[in-house]
C-alpha cells in the first residue's frame, strides 16, 4: 500500500470531506496561496477556491468567532491556527462559546467545527510556538480533544473529527508531520475514543501520546534487547478517552508509564495514572506508576535545551528500568 | 480493639492443639467464662472458655484443624470492628511463655522489654492493625496484595525484592510455588495417592522438577509384607499419636532395666476381705488390689526416696511429694491419672479417688492437674492372664511398677510345697539415675509389704 505522510493524511482527509460535503470549509491565516503555516492546505485553494479556502486576517479571536458562528448556522468549518499556542487568543470563543452552547441551548444549537493546530516542540520555535497545551482543553467540558500520532491515525481520525456535531480541537504535532505510514485512498474514518495498541508487550504499558508514541516505539526497540517487553497504547484522543484499553494493559503487564510532552505538572498523564489507580486494574498494579513529562519550564530556543526539556528515548528506557528495577 | 483468642497450652508436652468444635457462632456475643470451643490435646479433650466478653468476631480454624500453641485461632472485640481476613503466624514472644495468663495478650511494650524489636513481630499479632505503627505493615504492591490474597499467603512471610523491599507479585507467586504442592503428572499424582506416598519429599526428574511415575515408584518405600491395601487405615492423631512419641521417646532415651519380683499376696487378700464391705459402705466402691498396691508402693517409697526421683537436665529431683500415676486403658491409647500425695490417703479414700479418675479417664474428663505431677507410676494388668511384664516408664518419671495377675502357685514354704496366691511385680528403672541396688531393696521393701499389709498401718 502506498505511504502517505502524517501532513499528507491530513490534507487528503481535508480534500475528501470538502469534495464530498460543500458545508466544509477552511479558514485560517495564510492557508490559501501560501498553503499554511506547515504547508498543509498547499494547493488546496486551487481546487476549492477562496470560499472555501478563506484566508483570515491576524486575529484568533476573529477566526474561532467566526467559526461558531458558521458553525452554528449549520455549516462546518475547519479552522486553523498556525501555532497551538495561539489558541489562547480563541480561548473565550472555544471554551466560553463553542464548549458551552450546544449544552445551554439543551441541544437545539450544536457547534460541528474543528480546531486544527500544529503543537509541540522539536523545531526550534522556542517558547511562544513549541507548548503543549492539550491538557488546558481536556479539561473544559464540551470539547472533544484529538492527538493523532501516525499519518493513519491522522486521517481517519481528522475525517471522524469533521462528521462529529461538536467542537473538536485536533493537534497535529510538529515533528509527526513528516513521518510516514500506509494510508489507503478510500475514505475511512477510526472512531474518537478508540485508543490503538501500537505495539503488544507483556512486561509495561507505555501510554504515550503524539511524538511520544514515536520516542517510546524506539524505546521499546532498545528495551527489548534486554529482553524487556513493553506495550504501547496510544489513546489517539484525550476526550473521549478509552480507559478500557488502558486498564486491560495494565492488567496484562502490571506496570504503567505515562508518557507526553507537556508540562508533567497538571498534565494528561495524571488523569490517566489516576483513572488507572481508581480502576480494577489498581489490584494489578507491581509498581507504582510513573509519568514522564516536560519539565516546569518554557521550552527554550537553544536546541540541546529544548531536547532536555521534554522526555526523549533515553528517558523512557530508563523510566522502564526503573519500574521493572533492572536498573 | 478486638482480643486475639489464642490456642491454649495445656500441659508442658503439648504443642499442637486439635480443634474439635466451636460452640459459639461468628457474631455471636460471649461472656467471660463462656465455652468457646473444645479442644483435643495430647492428653485431653477440653473445653476452652472465653477469658473475654463481646462479639466473636472471627474463627480461623474448623474441626480437625491442627493449631500450634499459642496461635491466635480466632477474636473476640466489638461488632464491626475489623480483624485479620488471615490468622496472625506464631507470636514468636508468646510461644516462649510457658504461663498461659502470661501468652494470652503479649504486649508490644513486652516484647520491647525481652529485646525483641517491633519490626521482628509479624504485623498481625499486635492485633486489629489500627494502632500498629505503618513501619511494621509489610510494603507489597496492589498486585503483590491480590495475589497473596488468592493464594491465601500471608505477606509478612513473603520477602521482597522491590526497591525498600518491597513485596512484589513475582515474590509472591515463587513465595507460592515453593511452599504449595509439586508439580506432577497426573499419572504420578495418582501413583502417589494408590501408594499413599507423599509426593512433597520427591525430587522429580522431569522439567522444572516436574515429578514422572517412575519417581514416585522410586521414592516408595519397601513395599510392607503383608499386603495391606483392602486394610482399614486410621491416621494416627490425638492420644494415639502421642502415646506412639513418649513410649518411642522413653525407651531410646532411658536405659531400661526390669527387676522382677514374686510376692505371696495371702495376707493382702485378707486385708482386702477385711476392709471390702466397710469401705463399700463409706464410699459406694469396691477396694480392689491396686489401691492396695497404691498405698504399698507410697509406703515404699517413702523409705526409699531415691525412686521417687526425676532427671532433669542434668539434674536428679528428689520429689517430695509422691504422686502416683495409675495406667489407664482408655479408647485408642493409654492415660496416667495421677494420684497426689499417696502417701497421706488412706483406702478408702484412695478407693474413691482411683475410681473416679479411672472414670473421667476414660470418658475423656481428665483436668491437665489430674494429669500432671507423677513421680511415679503403676500399671496393673492384673485383670488379665498376664503373668509379668516390662512397663515403659512415663518419664520424666524415672520408675515404674508392673503388676501381674493373682495366680495360685505351689510354692516352697518350711520344706513344705504349697499352693499359694503368688503375684509378679516388675520394675521398670532408668539406670541413669537409679542403680540396680537401690531399685532391688526397694523392690525388696514393696514385696515385704504386700506380703505383711498390716506393716501400712505402722
Amino acid at each position: 500500500m502506498r505511504e502517505l505522510t502524517y501532513l499528507e493524511a491530513v490534507r487528503e482527509a481535508l480534500s475528501q470531506e470538502m469534495r464530498q460535503n460543500d458545508d466544509v470549509f477552511i479558514l485560517g491565516e495564510d492557508i490559501g496561496v501560501y498553503g499554511g503555516a506547515f504547508g498543509v492546505t498547499r494547493g488546496m485553494i486551487e481546487e476549492f477556491g477562496p470560499e472555501r479556502i478563506r484566508n483570515t486576517p491576524i486575529s484568533e479571536a476573529a477566526i474561532s468567532g467566526t467559526a461558531v458562528g458558521a458553525a452554528l448556522t449549520g455549516m462546518r468549518p475547519i479552522l486553523e491556527l498556525q501555532f497551538s499556542d495561539f489558541i489562547t487568543i480563541a480561548m473565550d470563543n472555544m471554551v466560553n462559546q463553542a464548549a458551552k452552547i450546544r449544552y445551554m441551548y439543551g441541544g437545539k444549537g450544536k457547534v460541528p467545527m474543528v480546531l486544527r493546530t500544529p503543537a509541540g516542540s522539536g523545531t526550534g520555535a522556542a517558547a511562544q510556538h513549541s507548548q503543549s497545551l492539550e491538557a488546558w482543553m481536556a479539561h473544559v467540558p464540551g470539547l472533544k480533544v484529538v492527538q493523532p500520532s501516525t499519518a493513519y491515525d491522522a486521517k481517519g481520525l481528522l475525517k471522524a473529527a469533521i462528521d462529529d456535531d461538536n467542537p473538536v480541537i485536533f493537534y497535529e504535532h510538529k515533528l509527526c508531520y513528516k513521518t510516514k505510514s500506509e494510508v489507503p485512498e478510500e475514505q475511512y474514518s477510526i472512531p474518537l475514543g478508540k485508543a490503538d495498541i501500537k505495539r503488544e508487550g507483556t512486561d509495561v504499558t507505555i501510554v504515550a501520546t503524539a511524538i511520544m508514541v514515536h520516542k517510546a516505539l524506539e524505546a521499546a526497540a532498545e528495551l527489548e534487547k534486554e529482553g524487556i517487553s513493553v506495550e504501547i497504547i496510544d489513546p489517539r484522543t484525550l476526550v473521549p478517552l478509552d480507559t478500557e484499553t488502558i486498564i486491560q494493559s495494565v492488567k496484562k503487564t502490571s506496570r504503567l508509564i505515562v508518557v507526553h510532552e507537556a508540562v508533567k505538572r497538571g498534565g494528561f498523564g495524571g488523569e490517566i495514572a489516576s483513572t488507572i489507580a481508581e480502576s480494577e486494574a489498581f489490584d494489578y498494579l507491581d509498581a507504582p506508576i510513573k509519568r514522564l513529562g516536560g519539565k516546569a519550564v518554557p521550552i527554550p530556543y537553544n536546541p540541546e535545551l529544548e531536547k532536555a526539556a521534554v522526555p526523549q528515548v533515553g528517558d523512557i528506557v530508563s523510566a522502564a528500568k526503573e519500574i521493572l528495577n533492572r536498573q | 480493639m478486638a482480643k486475639e483468642i489464642f490456642m491454649p497450652k495445656l500441659s508442658s508436652t503439648m504443642e499442637v492443639g486439635t480443634m474439635i468444635q466451636w460452640f459459639k457462632n461468628e457474631g455471636d456475643s460471649v461472656e467471660v467464662g463462656d465455652p468457646l470451643f473444645e479442644i483435643m490435646t495430647d492428653k485431653i479433650n477440653i473445653e476452652v472458655e472465653s477469658y473475654e466478653e463481646g462479639i466473636l468476631l472471627k474463627k480461623y480454624f474448623e474441626e480437625d484443624d491442627e493449631v500450634p500453641i499459642n496461635h491466635v485461632v480466632g477474636y473476640i472485640g466489638e461488632a464491626g470492628e475489623r480483624v485479620p481476613d488471615d490468622p496472625p503466624g506464631e507470636s514468636g514472644a508468646a510461644a516462649e511463655e510457658e504461663d498461659l495468663s502470661d501468652s494470652r495478650q503479649p504486649e508490644v511494650s513486652d516484647l520491647k522489654e525481652q529485646g525483641i524489636s517491633e519490626t521482628s513481630v509479624p504485623n498481625e499479632t499486635s492485633g486489629a492493625g489500627e494502632n500498629s505503627p505503618l513501619e511494621e505493615k509489610p510494603r507489597a504492591t496492589p498486585a503483590a496484595r491480590r495475589v497473596a490474597r488468592e493464594e491465601n499467603i500471608v505477606l509478612a512471610e513473603v520477602p521482597g525484592s522491590g526497591p525498600n523491599g518491597r513485596i512484589q507479585q513475582g515474590d509472591v507467586m515463587a513465595f507460592a510455588s515453593s511452599h504449595t504442592a509439586p508439580k506432577a503428572t497426573p499419572l504420578a499424582k495418582k501413583v502417589a495417592e494408590a501408594e499413599g506416598v507423599e509426593l512433597q519429599g520427591i525430587k522429580g526428574t522431569g522439567s522444572q522438577g516436574k515429578i514422572y511415575r517412575s519417581d514416585v515408584e522410586g521414592a516408595k518405600q519397601p513395599a510392607p509384607i503383608l499386603a495391606s491395601a483392602g486394610g482399614k487405615r486410621v491416621k494416627m492423631e490425638g492420644i494415639r499419636k502421642v502415646v506412639a512419641q513418649r513410649m518411642h521417646q522413653s525407651k531410646t532415651t532411658a536405659p531400661h532395666v526390669t527387676l522382677t519380683t514374686e510376692v505371696d499376696m495371702t495376707e493382702a487378700i485378707g486385708m482386702r476381705k477385711q476392709l471390702l464391705g466397710s469401705i463399700e459402705q463409706q464410699t459406694g466402691f469396691r477396694l480392689s488390689y491396686t489401691e492396695i498396691i497404691l498405698k504399698a508402693s507410697a509406703s515404699a517409697l517413702k523409705l526409699h526416696p531415691n525412686i521417687n526421683v526425676s532427671l532433669e537436665g542434668n539434674e536428679i529431683v528428689f520429689h517430695e511429694e509422691i504422686n502416683l500415676g495409675l495406667a489407664v486403658a482408655v479408647d485408642n491409647g493409654l492415660m496416667v491419672p495421677v494420684v497426689k500425695n499417696v502417701d497421706q490417703k488412706g483406702l478408702s479414700e484412695l478407693t474413691a479417688e482411683c475410681k473416679r479418675l479411672g472414670k473421667a479417664a476414660r470418658d475423656s474428663k481428665l483436668k491437665p492437674d489430674e494429669m500432671s505431677g507423677g513421680t511415679f507410676t503403676i500399671s496393673n494388668l492384673g485383670m488379665y492372664a498376664i503373668d509379668a511384664f516390662t512397663p515403659v516408664i512415663n518419664q520424666p518419671e524415672s520408675a515404674i511398677l508392673g503388676v501381674g495377675r493373682i495366680n495360685e502357685k505351689p510354692v516352697g514354704v518350711n520344706g513344705a510345697i504349697e499352693l499359694r496366691p503368688m503375684m509378679v511385680l516388675s520394675l521398670s528403672f532408668d539406670h541413669r539415675v537409679i542403680d540396680g541396688a537401690p531399685a532391688a531393696a526397694f523392690l525388696t521393701e514393696l514385696k515385704e509389704v504386700l506380703e505383711h499389709p498390716y506393716k501400712l498401718l505402722v
